[in-house]
């Protein structure tokens, strides 16, 4: 058996939201005892898989189900609060819509920091640069500020350069959400080419013909909890019972 | 969470890549921090050496000539000079570092990567600021016919220690700022009474004993002392008055030197314990 890329072991994670958002030390010094009030929201609970080198596997369920809290922690963003998460490989994200831009600098700019945060040396930059800005279609506007981007653009530009930096597994959140009808296809193809190379991926979307034409399993989130997991088409249609039958969870 | 390298020369060399891919994000981020900083003003660069240009003439008029402390000494403008000139890093770096995590909350959020690259840079790009306005002194330096020394070279272990302690009051702030935002409040007041506090504007020895001891404490006084004594008064022993003048046992003259390293410490200590919880706090 080979070793999975990515396994995920009976990962829980809470966010405590303080009901009164501002923190000062006023609070915290003449009301020392008094807690400020918190709301924990679970938004993970006990999600164990493993996904095999690969695999293109998709990750559905309603908004707030816990989605994105996972790439995160598979990302090595948010830490859990219990569970165990190995990943074997190199892993790229793009994770809530993009790679953490900066919109006040120049689309020039934004790809040598996130290039460089991915793990590109300054000379594979340089290689690949034409290819990054190339694929996004964004030749014209490479010294332009991204404040004056739209999202289509700047989610072509992020998925542009998620994909062309070394990677084992890719992390994607939603790369389908905003763009057109011919960046979506252009995803497509570097979907196939990705399986092709035996990437793994992590699929999340709420495109659920996407998830089913992609992916080779897929798991059902709702609540932060796993409610199915299996074929595409299974979790699917189960997916879309519970929806028509408006169940809660 | 991430895969731990194997021992042996693989993970010797893994360890060296990863280092490598560190200073490469460093080099990135602290270029673009300079960029953004004068991205759409006209001088630009210039702004960093008109700043405490322009706080020391104001001083300088004030206290030298309206308050007469410029009769004291040939040195005072000089003295004070380097006075302001520490004191503008400092306050600086340390402002920069304190915003520094929350300011950069879009990419904490979505990329993984040891967060105490973002301090470090901004604090290194103060220092780089810092180097020009060195510049700038040694310029009045030369225009005050001060020749250089071999014993200069004692400015380097002197201005890394400055360095050291600079990191690591950022850290500290850093890490207070994510939680508690009213520290911003705090430092830029505590900023404004550090600058009377410290022997920039007066010559320390106007201080009583008693005074001179407490204001010592700070690493700010030794630093800023020892550079004077070195840069200005190798040959006028009565106006060189530093840690060593302020207390009798060696262990009290290791005193700041000391602290710098405690705070340096706990700022490191405190920044990694809560590193991985600033993606969801910020």
């Amino acid at each position: 058996m080979t070793t999975p890329a990515v396994e995920v072991i009976g990962v829980s994670k809470s966010f405590r939201l303080p009901h009164q958002q501002t923190t000062t030390l006023k609070q915290h010094f003449l009301h020392p005892f008094s807690r400020t009030s918190y709301e924990t929201q679970r938004a993970l609970d006990d999600v164990s898989f493993a996904v095999p080198p690969g695999e293109f596997f998709g990750i559905i369920g309603p908004n707030g189900s816990g989605k994105s809290t996972l790439l995160k922690i598979l990302g090595g963003i948010y830490r859990t609060d219990s569970g165990t998460v190995r990943i074997d490989g190199l892993l790229s994200p793009f994770i809530e819509l993009g790679v953490g831009f900066n919109m006040e600098l120049n689309a020039r700019d934004n790809i040598r920091v996130n290039g460089t945060l991915l793990g590109l040396s300054r000379r594979q930059l340089d290689d690949r640069f034409d290819d990054i800005i190339g694929f996004a279609e964004l030749e014209r506007f490479v010294d332009q500020r991204l404040k004056n981007f739209s999202s289509g653009m700047l989610l072509r530009l992020a998925y542009s350069i998620a994909i062309q930096v070394e990677f084992d597994i890719l992390l994607l959140d939603e790369v389908l959400a905003v763009g057109d009808e011919s960046f979506q296809a252009k995803c497509f193809a570097t979907f196939e080419a990705m399986r092709e190379a035996g990437k793994t991926v992590i699929f999340v979307s709420h495109d659920l013909d996407a998830v089913e034409r992609f992916c080779d399993r897929a798991l059902l989130l709702r609540g932060g909890r796993m409610r199915a997991m299996g074929a595409p088409n299974e979790v699917i249609a189960d997916y879309r019972d519970r929806v028509a039958a408006g169940s809660p969870s | 969470m991430a895969t731990t390298a194997p021992a042996g020369p693989a993970g010797r060399l893994a360890r060296r890549a990863r280092l490598l891919h560190h200073l490469r994000i460093l080099r990135v981020i602290a270029g673009v921090d300079f960029k953004l900083k004068y991205s759409g003003s006209a001088l630009g660069y210039v702004w960093s050496v008109i700043k405490p240009l322009a706080i020391f003439t104001t001083l300088y008029l004030v206290f030298a000539k309206v308050f007469r402390l410029g009769e004291i000494s040939q040195y005072y403008p000089l003295a004070l000079l380097i006075g302001i000139v520490l004191y503008t890093f400092f306050t600086d770096a340390t402002t920069l570092g304190m915003l520094s995590i929350v300011s950069r909350e879009s990419l904490l959020r979505k990329m993984s990567f040891p967060r105490l690259i973002i301090p470090v840079s901004v604090t290194l790009g103060a220092a780089i600021t810092f180097g020009v306005n060195l510049l700038v002194v040694t310029a009045f330096l030369a225009w005050n016919q001060i020749p250089p020394r071999l014993n200069w070279l004692l400015l380097v272990p002197l201005l890394l220690q400055f360095y050291v302690f600079t990191l690591g009051v950022s850290l500290i702030l850093a890490t207070l700022f994510v939680r508690f935002r009213d520290i911003g409040q705090v430092w830029e007041l505590a900023a404004q009474l550090i600058l009377y506090a410290t022997p920039i504007i007066y010559p320390i020895g106007f201080l009583p004993e008693w005074a001179r001891t407490i204001a010592f404490l700070s690493p700010l006084t030794q630093i800023l002392q020892d550079v004077r004594a070195i840069v200005l008064y190798q040959d006028l022993a009565p106006n060189r008055i530093t840690v060593a003048d302020a207390f009798d046992s060696s262990a009290g003259r290791l005193l700041p030197l000391g602290i710098t390293i405690g705070i340096f410490v706990v700022g490191l200590f405190i920044f990694r314990r809560q590193e991985p919880w600033f993606a969801e706090r910020v």
